[in-house]
């Protein structure tokens, strides 16, 4: 089904207030930031390994996965925000369903990754109570927008996977359960 | 001009008997293709409700080992829904009275889901 992922993205934005502002903040601070990604990366892994049924997904790829997982949050501070942006993180929420991902894990793992980077600004930027409370508000809004899409995706992906189960079962077609669905549609 | 040699051989299975209220014809994909309905019944809607009925019913005979479909019997206390395949691409769907004689309407049925099938 074809996407209209500028929509998305400006809903996500009314939802996670990720303003041009804030935007250009993230960038703003993304020099400074982003060497200090990969430790984060570290930490959140160690994290997750810890958790057993976090570990399970994780065996033997964690290496790789860091690897993404340090671009994607070097992203983060990199912009822009777009309906790229939006696309890519909707295919991130498809691919944890690919691989049966408890829903829950994605709002988890974001937790874990904001209470890293608060951390990470507070001692970086504290100094400056405003200015880092800014960057702050900053990343909750970026990771809030990439959480909301991924889970839109993560939602959309589960229906279809259903129906797909469904369709398999019943033994009925696409195109009957479509025409189905138009004949109970509200007229 | 298919179209209306269906109508007449639904015509003439809804004057086979008394107990037969509606008739239609309907593709596997649940589209309707002629019908005899009162106008108090939505065609689409009977249409693909008829041919996802059918299919259910097809995995249900597969899955629970009771050999080729031959028909689908709905009873309802207001009649019955039978449903039938007319060929490999079309489904036969009759709506009867509650005290109706099936056995008859069965007969019938067959005869009009063969001349049917043998239109498309």
């Amino acid at each position: 089904m074809p996407h209209d992922f500028e929509k998305l993205t400006q809903y996500a934005k009314s939802f996670s207030e990720l303003t041009p502002e804030r935007e250009a903040l993230l960038i703003e601070v993304g020099e400074q930031i982003k060497p200090k990604l990969a430790g984060i990366t570290e930490d959140f892994y160690q994290h997750l390994l810890a958790i057993p049924e976090a570990s399970a997904f994780l065996e033997g790829r964690v290496e790789s996965l860091k690897k993404t997982h340090t671009r994607w949050m070097e992203g983060l501070f990199s912009g822009p925000f777009d309906k790229a942006y939006t696309e890519h993180m909707f295919k991130v929420g498809d691919v944890h369903v690919k691989v049966n991902l408890p829903v829950e894990f994605m709002a988890g793992a974001m937790t874990l990754i904001n209470h890293r980077l608060i951390a990470l600004i507070v001692e970086t930027y504290g100094d400056d109570k405003e200015y880092c409370a800014q960057i702050l508000s900053a990343i909750s809004a970026v990771t809030g927008l990439s959480l909301l899409v991924m889970q839109q995706s993560y939602q959309e992906a589960s229906l279809a996977e259903e129906l797909e189960k469904f369709l398999k079962i019943s033994g009925m077609s696409r195109a009957l359960f479509t025409n189905l669905a138009t004949a109970y549609r509200d007229k | 001009m298919r179209s209306d040699m269906l109508i007449s051989v639904l015509s003439e299975l809804n004057g086979a008997s008394a107990d037969i209220e509606a008739t239609g014809v309907i593709s596997t994909d649940g589209l309707m293709m002629a019908s005899v309905l009162p106008a108090s019944l939505d065609e689409d809607r009977v249409g693909a409700m008829s041919a996802a009925m059918l299919s259910l019913g097809d995995r249900t005979a597969q899955e629970l080992a009771r050999g080729e479909l031959e028909q689908v019997l709905i009873k309802g206390d207001l009649g019955y829904v039978l449903m039938t395949y007319a060929g490999k691409e079309a489904v036969l769907t009759v709506l009867a009275k509650p005290n109706a004689k099936l056995g008859l309407i069965f007969l019938d049925v067959k005869r009009a889901a063969s001349s049917i099938a043998e239109l498309i």
